[in-house]
């Protein structure tokens, strides 16, 4: 092999093809890499949402049903490929700015229903008492204290409607009382507890909500996730 | 009359051959590769790889019609497709030619690996071909896969997601795999926007030059091993051509000399002859 080689390749040959191939590689691989992995450094390294921070109005509490959950749609403005925020900040009526991207998704709240008796995994084989509406909720639908606030969000549950196993969109069926993914049979309780089906666990809770003064229910974009499961997330908005 | 025209035409074809098989070699290189011979045996089967070509092609043809109308935003991807669907002219049979042959597609890769496994057609030296060949299915697979959300309707939308959230769960990379796909955390225009340049240009692109080499690594081979006696009929084929070669040259029909050098010669003393 050396033989056939008329001017074989010195120390400081290597070194300077390794040194300029290293530069020449670089230049054009980083740029396109970064490119397309744009959102993996934006939501895994800058930790950044495309979803809204800010509160969304849910709905008033008043109209959540007492027997069975009730749904209501939320849309959380979504910052994706369209949308410039220095253009709305600047010209908020602009065609442009009105192109703010919105996903309708339902948020499904119920009172919570007391468990009677523990069953054996999960939420399965639970007894469940009847769901507790707040008293005050008859009397008026606005214009809370704020221990009647406080009475409110302990009692409501607020979870997304993102099935906790694919992400498909479960529904109330109320002839079983139970929540049911349409995709693989994922089943929940009143309270989204898991019942049944391939979910590892419960539906997803919205985490940060208030009701103000008018009555209605506000949430954030964030839900009750382990740490080290961050990866799962409803991502449907 | 007829006779002149015929021996004209076929004189005339004759030339155009010669003259494109002298300067490219594609003669050589077309009967190299359509030509094979094939037991009369289970000759069907042999169709399998064939009809994977087919359809694929089919989906690339259809595929381009199909972007003429397409509009990859979230607003108007649903529109345009109901628009080739109804209003565009045989857009139902473009996007119905699309949409089955790419559900043909996978059955016949299906029954084309069953063919090759259940054939040994994977042993050496062919064991690349069968590496290759996977790589095919993969690509189809992710093909088959973005195909799907670009229609924007509830169906593709929710498949896609349901894939997807399977894609999260992969050990370690599981989050940057569905934040890759969705374009950020959430589904939304980046989502579709993604998956159409996947859909018409990463995967296509990809997967035009595996099958170039697909179908070069099946002709250096062969598609039948010695179970068919396919060397003893190679041999006894190359046989048959030097003696008939050398009949030739015994008789004088040529001065034994290869084809392409009697052309090459043949252009020279043409070129000498236009140059005096």
């Amino acid at each position: 092999m050396t033989e056939l080689q008329k001017d074989p390749i010195t120390r400081s040959d290597f070194l300077g093809f390794g040194v300029m191939g290293a530069i020449v590689g670089a230049i054009l691989t980083i740029p396109p890499a970064a490119f397309v992995l744009g959102p993996i450094i934006q939501t895994d390294v800058l930790g950044e949402s495309d979803v809204g921070t800010g509160w969304q109005e849910v709905g008033p509490v008043s109209e959540v049903s007492a027997e069975e959950p009730s749904h209501f749609k939320v849309a959380f403005p979504l910052q994706q490929v369209y949308g410039e925020r220095a253009i709305q900040k600047e010209f908020p009526n602009s065609q442009k700015s009105r192109m703010k991207y919105k996903l309708d998704n339902a948020v499904w709240l119920s009172w919570k229903a007391p468990i009677e008796q523990q069953g054996r995994q999960g939420s399965n084989g639970d007894v469940i008492g009847k769901p507790e509406r707040p008293a005050i909720l008859d009397e008026k639908s606005e214009g809370f204290t704020e221990a009647e606030r406080q009475e409110i969000m302990s009692k409501l549950n607020i979870l997304s409607n993102s099935c906790a196993h694919l992400g498909c969109p479960v529904r109330w069926f109320p002839e079983k009382e139970l929540y049911l993914c349409p995709c693989h049979g994922g089943l929940y309780d009143i309270n989204g507890g898991w019942v049944g089906g391939p979910p590892p666990r419960g539906m997803y809770r919205y985490t940060d909500a208030e009701v103000r003064e008018n009555g209605k229910l506000y949430i954030k974009h964030k839900f009750d996730i382990e740490p080290g499961l961050d990866k799962q997330q409803p991502y449907v908005v | 009359m007829i006779g002149r025209i015929r021996t004209q035409t076929s004189e005339a074809s004759q030339f155009l051959v010669d003259w494109m098989e002298h300067r490219t070699g594609i003669v050589t290189m077309l009967e190299h590769f359509l030509y094979e011979p094939v037991p009369k045996r289970g000759a069907w089967l042999y169709t399998l790889g064939s009809a994977v070509l087919f359809t694929i092609t089919l989906q690339f043809l259809t595929g381009i019609l199909l972007l003429f109308y397409y509009a990859p935003t979230t607003d108007d991807a649903w529109n345009s497709v109901s628009y080739i669907m109804n209003d565009a002219y045989f857009g139902q049979l473009i996007r119905g030619i699309h949409y089955w042959s790419a559900n043909f597609l996978m059955a016949f890769i299906g029954l084309h690996m069953g063919q090759v496994f259940f054939s040994g057609g994977y042993k050496a030296p062919r064991e690349l071909n069968w590496v290759v060949g996977v790589i095919l299915l993969l690509l189809v697979i992710g093909l088959s896969f973005t195909g799907y959300l670009l229609r924007w309707d509830q169906d593709g939308f929710w498949a896609s997601v349901v894939g997807m959230k399977i894609g999260s769960y992969s050990p370690f990379v599981g989050g940057y795999v569905i934040h890759f796909l969705l374009g950020g955390d959430a589904v939304g225009p980046a989502t579709l926007s993604r998956f159409f340049a996947i859909h018409v240009w990463l995967l296509p692109a990809t997967i035009a030059p595996l099958i170039g080499a697909h179908l070069y690594l099946l002709r250096r081979h062969g598609v039948f091993g010695s179970e068919f006696e396919y060397t003893d009929r190679l041999a006894k084929l190359h046989e048959r051509q030097r003696m008939e070669e050398y009949t030739r040259y015994e008789t004088g029909e040529d001065e034994g000399e290869p084809y392409v050098g009697r052309r090459d010669r043949a252009d020279r003393q043409g070129y000498e002859r236009d140059g005096e």
